[in-house]
């Protein structure tokens, strides 16, 4: 097996990201301590929390030793020190990422089992009239950017229809609790799932089909045919299993990226997630917060493809024959 | 497929991860108050950040919304209202110029929001605590010592005179409960319940740091007279959809987009302005030919019409720069200050007298052409594109550039520059002249070539006497119009809708040391 190979890939790549990481700040002009915290943190910084944070990046030692330091506070879960939000990045980022799981998790179950299911439908049907008004629905909705359908929606049900909340996670301060609570939180992610799995639902939904045509051509496919298995049986099971691998790529891409994903959906809706965070962070040059989401965002498309790589064999042994 | 192969796939994919990261971001941003008259139950305040930090005074985030969020609960000697320092902690003051110290007089049935009484011991407890744990807003530095006269009397001794002292210390720093405060060693991790307790009109009844939302409740006993609002909440909502929650009636006050403002207004709601508080500004590198000459930058703003560049780039929603910096709108604005209203050709003359010769309609010396660099950041794209129009028609040759704003910070820090576009708030008191004229930051001009300019600044921050200080400040803005070591090229105007239950103003000078929202929390309180 190539596990461990693989694994040093994998390695070399994080490394990769952990040296970006610690050196893009170092490589901008001016003292690093600026570059890392920004220039308007530093007029209000204290010398004591300066000398403090000196150390504490081992700003005054070579930058191998600067490097090492780096890596072993990021080895005991310390991302660094907000200072806009005087808190641990972690934590800053951790008070997020529900919201952020919430939305973007949501549509993308939501968004690749419909986009399975319809791929498989039209392919079966390729041609049919089904198939055509798929095809062409879908293909003009991927045409849209996902902050953009969520503006229309926003308009449309928010502003025009007036039947759905314009911005927040649930309403503040409402005294709700229980189930009126849960129902709460699902009216205000309703519209940004919507916007999410429209945008993430083409994509799916591509692949799946075009893959369902080729495997339709196959001879397996005949073999089956002959020994007279029902229809669903044949759709799903034979042809259906087959034509998920890109999609599972595809969505182990997504998936990666769910940290980030939301950033535009966020802002519209002014939804509390990572995005929202991110965006926050830029405004301020809160450094320290977008080094964190970075990388999160790196370590978890690294892991998520680690975990599609290792899923694969077992959905496709031929994956493991082609090594 | 080989796993070497595949290597350059991940990294693609990692790639496209850093590639959205870095997609450009919509701007968008405003801040939010409230309002409240005659008991009224609830009133809401939107705001498209939300989150501004814990309301304590070392925790909220260093941001002039953070601070409102603080003054609601915590108060200061005295305070502003839209015309005038009024009474808080304080009901009575007097200064002494024999041994340059104030002495207040306290009020006597204050009461902390535990049950507390407030005392002389807390003001003297709060001005050496800040000079152990700096307070980020105030700089106390100017305060030599603090002295408790008896239960409700305390005086400041001055290190030195000092006349923005109600502006930027007295009428700023959050007052402190001795009881409370005293065992706090690192106050910015200091988040518990206690560390909003304060003798405001409101107590905090939760925050919400993701959701960006906070509520407060009236305090009863609020000494100043009854809050006149049961419940203030402040709450998110990005900027685009802020007029439509306050037509559905979800906010009753928040910050709108000028391009609303007569469609708020036929929904029945107040739209208020806010006095100029930004100063826009073209950063002009004076240590550098031919920039160095006086003339020069004269030139520079006969060439730009400031009144065009108001109505082209901002649509309006600005008021044309004076160039002696502050605002015609001022107390301190000398009516007198050159304007070098735009004359292209008046621009021509003056630097023809320098030499130059206009080839092709291109000014041009010892052959060289007079070229020169713009660099702002990406924000300032529309109005660099009008500055280097107006500057190419009188023939100077501009290559303006758009760079990160750090990198635009660091290049003006380093004199790398010829000309930039920068701005800075509180143009309210005339320290301001002194720190963006001759003070060391970046964004200061750091001019000190005039020396009658360089004594007035200083001299006026220790001048007491408010008309001879108004006669210096009058000289100085002449002096800045006259040398020009920066350009004021436009004050922007924001736009503030509130349902009108509550009496909404524009404090005098900003909130505290110049915060240009108009929560004020006196208009809490009837």
């Amino acid at each position: 097996m190539t596990g461990k190979r693989s694994l040093t890939t994998y390695g070399i790549a994080f490394l990769f990201i952990l040296a970006l990481n610690f050196f893009l700040p170092r490589m901008m002009p001016g003292n690093p301590l600026a570059a890392i915290y920004g220039d308007e943190a530093l007029v209000a910084m204290t010398p004591a929390l300066k000398a403090h944070l000196v150390a504490r990046f081992a700003l005054d030692q070579p930058l191998w030793q600067q490097f090492a330091a780096y890596i072993s506070t990021l080895f005991r879960g310390d991302m660094g020190w907000s200072y806009f939000y005087n808190s641990p990045v972690l934590k800053v980022i951790l008070g997020s990422l529900p919201w952020t799981l919430l939305v973007v998790g949501t549509s993308l179950v939501i968004s690749t089992l419909l986009g399975i299911v319809l791929g498989i439908e039209s392919g079966w049907r390729r041609g049919s009239k089904t198939d055509r008004a798929l095809l062409t629905g879908l293909m003009s909705l991927n045409g849209f950017p996902d902050f953009f359908l969520g503006l229309v929606l926003l308009i449309v049900f928010g502003v025009l229809l007036g039947v759905a909340p314009l911005s927040g996670a649930l309403t503040p301060y409402s005294g709700l609790s229980g189930l009126a609570l849960v129902l709460d939180v699902l009216k205000h992610m309703a519209l940004p799932v919507a916007a999410l799995t429209a945008a993430y639902l083409a994509g799916g939904y591509l692949l799946t089909r075009n893959t369902m045509i080729t495997v339709l051509k196959s001879p397996f496919m005949l073999t089956a045919r002959a020994k007279g298995l029902s229809q669903r049986v044949l759709k799903y099971r034979h042809a259906g299993r087959n034509s998920m691998l890109p999609v599972l790529t595809m969505t182990g891409i997504w998936l990666g990226r769910v940290v980030t994903g939301a950033l535009f959906v966020e802002l519209v809706f002014a939804y509390p997630g990572v995005g929202q965070l991110t965006y926050q962070a830029l405004l301020a040059r809160d450094y320290p917060v977008i080094q964190g989401v970075f990388l999160m965002v790196a370590i978890s498309v690294l892991v998520v493809n680690f975990a599609v790589d290792l899923l694969y064999p077992r959905l496709d042994p031929r994956v493991s024959y082609a090594r | 497929m080989t796993r070497v192969a595949n290597l350059p796939l991940k990294l693609t994919v990692i790639l496209m991860a850093i590639i959205l990261l870095s997609l450009p971001l919509l701007p968008a941003c405003s801040n939010g108050t409230a309002p409240a008259s005659s008991q009224i139950d609830s009133y809401t305040i939107a705001d498209s950040t939300g989150d501004w930090g814990y309301p304590s005074p070392y925790a909220h985030y260093s941001r002039g919304p953070g601070y409102i969020r603080m003054s609601f609960i915590f108060e200061t000697l005295v305070w502003k209202n839209d015309t005038e320092f009024v009474p808080q902690l304080a009901y009575e003051w007097e200064y002494d110029a024999g041994d340059n110290s104030y002495t207040f007089k306290l009020q006597e049935n204050v009461k902390w929001h535990d049950g507390a009484d407030f005392t002389a011991d807390d003001v003297v407890f709060t001005y050496n605590y800040t000079k152990e744990h700096p307070y980020q807003w105030v700089d106390n530095s100017i305060v030599k010592s603090t002295e408790a006269i008896d239960k409700y009397t305390v005086k400041l001794y001055l290190s030195k005179p000092y006349a923005p002292f109600f502006q930027d210390v007295a009428g700023a720093q959050p007052i402190l409960p001795k009881h409370i405060w005293e065992n706090v060693t690192v106050p910015e991790e200091f988040l518990t319940p206690e560390a909003v307790i304060g003798t405001g009109p409101y107590t905090l009844a939760d925050y919400s740091q993701e959701h960006g939302t906070y509520l407060y409740k009236a305090n009863d006993s609020y000494y100043l007279g009854k809050p006149a609002v049961r419940e203030i909440r402040f709450v998110k909502v990005a900027a685009e959809m802020t007029p439509a929650a306050l037509k559905e009636g979800s906010v009753d006050s928040a910050s709108i987009p000028a391009e609303v403002v007569a469609d708020i207004e036929a929904a029945g709601f107040t739209v208020i302005t806010d006095p100029p508080s930004w100063n826009g500004k073209l950063t002009i590198n004076h240590q550098k030919e031919p920039l160095s000459s006086k003339e020069f930058r004269q030139a520079l703003a006969y060439a730009i019409d400031r009144q065009a560049l108001v109505q082209v780039v901002f649509r309006g929603n600005a008021v044309a720069g004076s160039p002696g910096m502050l605002p015609p709108a001022s107390v301190w604005y000398n009516p007198d200050t050159p304007q070098y209203q735009y004359d292209p050709d008046r621009a021509k003359q003056l630097i023809e007298g320098l030499g130059y010769s206009l080839e092709d309609s291109h000014f041009v010396k010892d052959g060289q052409p007079l070229k020169l660099s713009l660099i702002a950041a990406a924000d300032y794209k529309d109005l660099g594109q009008f500055i280097t129009q107006q500057l190419e028609q009188v023939g100077i040759d501009i290559d303006f550039q758009t760079l990160e704003a750090k990198t635009v910070d660091a290049r003006v820090g380093a004199w790398d520059f010829d000309l930039s576009i920068y701005g800075h708030g509180g143009i309210f008191d005339p320290s301001i002249l002194q720190r963006m004229t001759i003070g060391e930051g970046f964004n200061s001009a750091r001019y000190t070539a005039n020396a009658e300019l360089t004594q007035l600044l200083n001299a006026q921050l220790t001048e007491m006497d408010t008309a001879k200080r108004k006669d210096m400040v009058f000289r100085i803005q002449e002096l800045y119009a006259e040398d020009m070591p920066a350009l004021t090229l436009y004050y922007p105007k924001s736009y503030w809708a509130h349902d009108g239950s509550l009496p909404l103003y524009y404090t005098m000078d900003g909130i505290a040391v110049g915060v240009p929202i108009p929560l004020n929390r006196m208009c809490f309180v009837d």
